[in-house]
């Protein structure tokens, strides 16, 4: 189980939280041409990485507020937590 | 018209759990907050108002997290940054929020049938909530809330006094069944009045 520190309500047990995927995809700009690679890679492909990842969590059972962690996939560290507009 | 509070079928007066051989005092007590105003008020991102001006019936909204303030009548509690719960046992409350808080700067949510309020009272209080909550509340004081899951219900937890421990604790109307038995199952071990 992992300790998660809310940038608003402090630290709160995992169980609060709900994970929201990888927050370095971009979306492609609108009303450009993309190619059918392009709109796969965006929907589709993560890179799925061991080591530093950057995430997206939501405080689904308190503030209700979405924000970025910062943290090792091997070894469970949560290096930082961070508001959206925040990069670490 | 009836009103109908959420756990008007469910909570029964009485004394519960291992109440035995205790003196009445030492047993938590375990009530029903209900016919009371409850609002949600969210402050605009492009609102420029200054919430330190901000006071309800002479109490200050917080903004610190995991803060709440007023006092046993009215409870304002800080939810999410520019978002309060606002509880209430004034009827005319929403006339004096829609004066302080204008609609051009905020958006108010009559929540009031929608929600179950438990006041749990005593020197175990704190200990019930331990026992389905994963929150930390060995540090939690006076004026001091939290949103979090109690078997798997989310709840609003709000400390309104700290002797005895009083807490309010919030869920949903539709899960007030389930909240008010898991709550109760909780209390057994301690022994509880129902008032």
């Amino acid at each position: 189980m992992l300790e998660i520190k809310c940038p608003y309500c402090g630290n709160r047990s995992q169980n609060e939280f709900a994970y929201g995927g990888d927050a370095t995809v971009k979306r492609p700009e609108l009303n450009s041409m993309i190619s059918d690679q392009e709109w796969d890679e965006f929907v589709y492909y993560r890179k799925n990485p061991r080591g530093n990842h950057l995430e997206l969590w939501h405080h689904v059972s308190g503030c209700r507020q979405w924000f970025k962690v910062f943290r090792n996939t091997a070894t469970h560290e949560i290096i930082q937590t961070m508001e959206m507009k925040e990069n670490p | 018209m009836n009103k109908i509070s959420p756990l008007a079928n469910t909570h029964k007066i009485g004394l519960y759990g291992n109440y035995e051989a205790k003196l009445e005092t030492d047993l938590l007590s375990i009530r029903e907050i209900s016919n009371i105003k409850i609002f949600q008020l969210f402050k605009y991102k492009m609102s420029n108002m200054d919430l330190s001006n901000l006071f309800l019936e002479g109490h200050k909204f917080p903004t610190k997290g995991g803060s709440s303030s007023g006092n046993n009548s009215l409870r304002i509690q800080w939810q999410a940054p520019n978002i309060w719960i606002i509880i209430s046992e004034n009827k005319n409350i929403s006339h004096e929020i829609e004066k302080k808080c204008p609609g051009s700067d905020f958006a108010i949510t009559d929540l009031s049938h929608s929600r179950a309020i438990i006041e749990v009272k005593g020197n175990d209080a704190l200990n019930v909530i331990k026992k389905g909550s994963p929150l930390n509340v060995n540090n939690f004081v006076k004026n001091n809330c939290a949103n979090s899951v109690y078997h798997g219900i989310t709840i609003s937890l709000d400390m309104i006094n700290d002797d005895p421990i009083t807490l309010n604790i919030m869920a949903s109307r539709s899960f007030a069944g389930s909240f008010y038995h898991a709550i109760t199952d909780a209390s057994l071990e301690f022994g509880f009045k129902t008032i």
